[in-house]
């Protein structure tokens, strides 16, 4: 039976990256001493049969080896080894490339980064890099959805996948507000004018246009260039008030309220004077090259009944707008969104402690709040015994990388995510945490020179982000199928979330399971 | 006499050591280098430079962040990018390359390390890595936060804390105030780890005691003539059974501490007392398992100080053992009522600056840094010339005051950080951290209660 389309999908472009030599998983090295130039490994590699491309001028003279540069990364390297067994004179071997091993960390390992990559290029899955999961041990990485383990060849063959319903409603109470649906359960994280270049910005807000979801400004105020995308831009008013009024409220469909941030709670904002150029300083109302630190907290709220004011307030200046309400992870983060349901509003936002950030100080990033993964159990369980879990969105961020990992945080108990990172990945982030200071982003992303700003066409970027998105619509949907489920809202789990014997919910965790 | 009030201030200053660290990434230009120069224009950090005759020079790894972008931007695909093999090879499986170059960074220019991205490390950990600190929102919110007006004390008391003062009807104390000293900071540095007898340490150890208004603990085989003028903030550890050899630093010293061996404390108090009757006798006591009759025992006896000590090489296969240890102590203490009778210091596998507050919260009153500071001085973390090369922290007469200065760096970056963890927590001064286990989510507790088995 095939659905309804319920939303027009956006097309799907070829979008290479900006380079030809991206990095490649395996290469060849030669052993020059043995090389006898017969060129028969030329002809042996399936991929190269008969194109011009791989002659010997690829060939790398280095410490008495040569090394041939996988031009395009078709290489498959330990699996295939053709050339290696063809060579007569055993002068070949295969290697995992070095700068392969030196890209990425424990929780975006190299693989993850290389596969939003060709996602976003080609729009479609590549088999050769694992997409699913990270290595940091432990949270998603040791969580899987139990067909994943039932057949390990699992074919990712998706053509004959058929199109299911992932839209999410961002309005569950019945406050007389605008129903806003989104047609997959994501929307883009808050990234403030001033983190990021105002190019990065324009392509995540066309992008969010394209796929009909949301982006957010972050705290640095609302660019006019963004007013022509404003039905898909939330508004963001955070600590520091940066470039905040009534008008960029009435502006928003969505207005977010910001407590905390995953990757620094309890600290306010940060912005490092070298990024503060004349720009940023004019949108946000303060003098250039200073540091800005939005404090910590908002002074106008210390009770809970101070932020139902703080809620109300929003809801008085825009009628028709939705309150979001962005915290992070305390333990008492089930009474936090109790708090927030009472105060109005009708999503609120989980911001967990790997949560991305333009600058934050190393010891918050990693030692401050609860990741993800706990966080949404505790409110779902807690919403649901206070019966008000089916009146509020609860989003999950902080720390969500794959399509995978959006399944299965909806599995343990959240609505929807919000995904920062991966959306930079796309644009051809490495994340080598070089946001903060000097020039920025050596990539045009989290810069705010006009030089290196330059490098990210919102075209291109938009593009970029559309496929990165097809390509996890497709995947949500191989999951819902394999799953035997109608929509993705039937994945939320209705009761409380309690793992027996490591499993719940389709979910099996492999350190508890017996 | 009116004192005017002054803020506790660490003053850092750049102070860049001799010894270099090697660099963590290392970029190779193969030979089909075309000088085309395409790296040098992508480069924002100045890795890949032109000469004055319009060559590309070697490329500079030292400035290297990695970025990857010199790889890719080259058309002939001549530059790789990898880990560097001599960053790898540093240090081990706890003083990972990764800690030991945040705390040579540190020590360097004394600023708390700020970098953007999310976390790249493991989920959890053992020991110190398997705890989260939680923070206050909008249930419990700070006032301020770290930039505000408030002044955030960091001082903490060495000795005995009476529970209550007694007044008699003339609202006159009654009650005797016992000996009690007030550090700025809940770090002391604890005597240096495997090198040979090295004088001008100590010196410097002694400076930074003393700027900084803290202790150093220094063997007292090792005194040398030079420390005199420091003595009041340094603090000799002496054997049981030296004593009287060492009388002369009894009566010098604030604070003594005594190796702890199977011996009468009544005894040992009356021969320390007879020398200064008012100095502090702490016991350097190794953790174990059966530790909490001797810490009764040390406690009722009047000692006023226990420095708790966890093996380094122990604390690296097992870093489990080192929070056990302060949490077993702590409850402990606790639960005989006697928690404040006695100071509790911790040290071994401090690494870096989290591990402060998180020995605090785990109920450790101040930490004793060790490897972490020769870290700083150049320490490759090699356990005694395991690879039977030179130990690299040779100070020279001349370079005493960069070193004093390299550590002083270290502890005002960490007690900046320090800073922004109780900011965070809404607490105005560390005491009131001391013990408080409901500041932190442990790894444990959380995947038992959402992963594990609760039937």
């Amino acid at each position: 039976m095939k659905q309804k389309l319920l939303f027009q999908t956006p097309e799907i472009k070829y979008c290479s990256y900006r380079y030809q030599n991206i990095i490649t998983k395996y290469e060849v090295i030669i052993d020059r001493s043995r090389c006898t130039e017969c060129g028969l490994c030329v002809q042996t590699c399936p991929k190269y049969i008969g194109t011009a491309r791989f002659d010997y001028e690829a060939f790398q003279k280095h410490e008495g080896y040569l090394r041939i540069i996988n031009l395009n990364s078709q290489c498959k390297g330990l699996l295939c080894q053709k050339c290696v067994n063809k060579c007569p004179t055993k002068a070949l071997s295969v290697r995992i490339n070095p700068q392969y091993l030196a890209l990425g960390d424990y929780r975006w390992t190299s693989d993850l980064i290389l596969s939003i990559w060709k996602q976003a290029e080609t729009g479609k899955l590549s088999n050769r890099y694992e997409y699913k999961i990270g290595s940091s041990g432990g949270g998603f990485d040791r969580l899987r959805f139990d067909f994943e383990l039932k057949n390990k060849r699992v074919s990712n063959n998706q053509n004959d996948i058929e199109y299911i319903d992932t839209s999410i409603s961002l309005n569950k109470s019945n406050d007389g507000r605008p129903r806003i649906i989104i047609p997959i359960p994501v929307y883009g994280a808050d990234m403030s004018f001033g983190s990021v270049s105002l190019n990065t910005m324009l392509a995540r807000a066309k992008a969010a246009q394209a796929w009909n979801i949301f982006t957010s400004t972050g705290e640095g105020g609302y660019p006019s260039e963004l007013i022509k995308y404003k039905n898909h831009i939330i508004t963001q008013i955070a600590t520091g008030h940066f470039g905040v009024n009534a008008e960029t409220i009435k502006r928003a469909k969505i207005v977010v309220l910001k407590y905390a941030q995953g990757a620094k709670p309890g600290l306010g904002g940060h912005l490092l004077a070298d990024k503060v150029n004349s720009d940023v300083a004019k949108i946000r109302d303060v003098v250039p090259n200073i540091s800005l630190f939005s404090p910590f907290p908002f002074h106008n709220v210390y009770s809970v009944e101070d932020h139902y004011r703080h809620v109300q307030l929003i809801k008085d200046i825009n009628p028709e707008v939705l309150v979001s309400v962005k915290v992070s992870t305390p333990t008492d983060i089930d009474m936090v969104a109790i708090g927030c349901y009472y105060a109005g509003a009708n999503i609120i936002q989980i911001d967990g402690a790997f949560g991305g950030t333009g600058a934050a100080p190393d010891i918050a990033k990693n030692n401050i709040a609860m990741p993800i993964e706990y966080a949404i159990p505790i409110v779902h369980n807690y919403l649901i015994s206070e019966g008000v879990r089916d009146k509020i969105t609860i989003m999950a961020s902080g720390g969500i990388r794959t399509a995978y990992d959006v399944a299965k945080i909806i599995a343990l108990g959240a609505d929807g995510a919000v995904i920062g990172t991966s959306e930079l990945i796309a644009l051809g982030c490495k994340r080598c945490a070089n946001c903060e200071r000097g020039r920025g982003c050596p990539s045009g992303i989290a810069t705010t020179d006009p030089i290196l700003a330059n490098y990210i066409d919102p075209e291109w970027g938009c593009q970029r982000i559309i496929n990165m998105y097809s390509s996890w619509k497709k995947q949500w949907d191989y999951i819902l199928t394999k799953l035997g489920l109608g929509s993705i809202k039937e994945l939320l789990p209705k009761n409380k979330v309690e793992f027996k014997k490591g499993r719940f919910n389709h979910l099996i965790h492999l350190d508890h399971v017996r | 006499m009116t004192k005017t009030f002054k803020r506790y201030h660490i003053e850092t200053k750049d102070a860049i050591s001799k010894i270099k660290f090697p660099s963590k990434y290392k970029i190779i230009r193969y030979n089909n280098c075309l000088n085309v120069q395409e790296c040098a224009q992508t480069c924002i950090f100045d890795v890949h430079e032109v000469d004055n005759n319009g060559k590309i020079t070697d490329p500079f790894n030292d400035y290297c962040r990695g970025c990857h972008l010199c790889t890719f931007a080259c058309p002939k695909g001549a530059i790789s990018l990898g880990i560097n093999p001599e960053f790898d090879k540093l240090g081990d499986s706890y003083y990972t390359p990764d800690r030991m170059k945040t705390i040579y960074v540190e020590s360097e220019t004394g600023r708390v390390p700020v970098s953007g991205t999310g976390y790249k490390g493991r989920f959890a950990g053992k020991g110190f890595d398997g705890m989260w600190f939680d923070f206050s929102e909008i249930v419990r919110p700070t006032r301020d936060g770290i930039h505000g007006r408030e002044y955030i004390s960091t001082s903490v008391d060495l000795g005995k804390k009476l529970p209550y003062l007694k007044f008699d009807y003339n609202r006159n104390l009654v009650s005797t105030l016992p000996v009690c000293i007030e550090i700025p900071i809940p770090i002391i540095l604890d005597a240096p780890l495997f090198f040979k007898k090295n004088k001008n340490l100590l010196i410097a150890l002694a400076k930074t005691a003393l700027k900084l208004n803290t202790f150093s603990i220094i063997k007292a085989e090792d005194y040398n003539n030079n420390l005199i003028e420091y003595n009041s903030n340094l603090v000799p550890r002496i054997f049981y059974n030296k004593i009287e050899k060492f009388s002369y630093l009894i009566k010098q010293s604030r604070i003594v501490e005594i190796e702890y061996d199977n011996f009468d404390i009544k005894y040992l108090i009356d021969r320390i007392k007879k020398y200064n009757p008012s100095v502090l006798i702490s016991i350097h006591l190794e953790y174990n398992r059966n530790i909490c009759e001797k810490v009764d025992i040390l406690t009722k006896s009047g000692i006023n100080i226990i420095h708790l000590y966890n093996n380094e090489k122990n604390s690296t296969h097992n870093p489990d053992f080192i929070t056990d240890s302060i949490f077993h102590v702590n409850s402990h203490l606790i639960n005989k009522n006697i928690r404040d009778e006695i100071t509790l210091i911790t040290s071994g596998g401090i690494a870096e600056a989290s591990h402060v507050p998180k020995s605090i919260i785990l109920g450790a009153d101040a930490v004793g840094i060790g490897l972490a500071y020769q870290i700083a001085l150049g320490c490759k973390v090699c356990y005694g010339n395991k690879h039977r090369i030179n130990c690299p922290i040779n100070v020279e007469e001349e370079d005493i005051d960069l070193a004093s200065q390299r550590i002083i760096n270290l502890i005002g970056s960490w007690r900046d950080q320090l800073l922004e963890i109780l900011g965070g927590m809404g607490l105005r001064e560390v005491r009131r951290q001391r013990g408080e286990i409901g500041r932190a989510m442990f790894y444990k507790n959380l995947e038992k209660k959402i992963f594990g088995d609760n039937t």
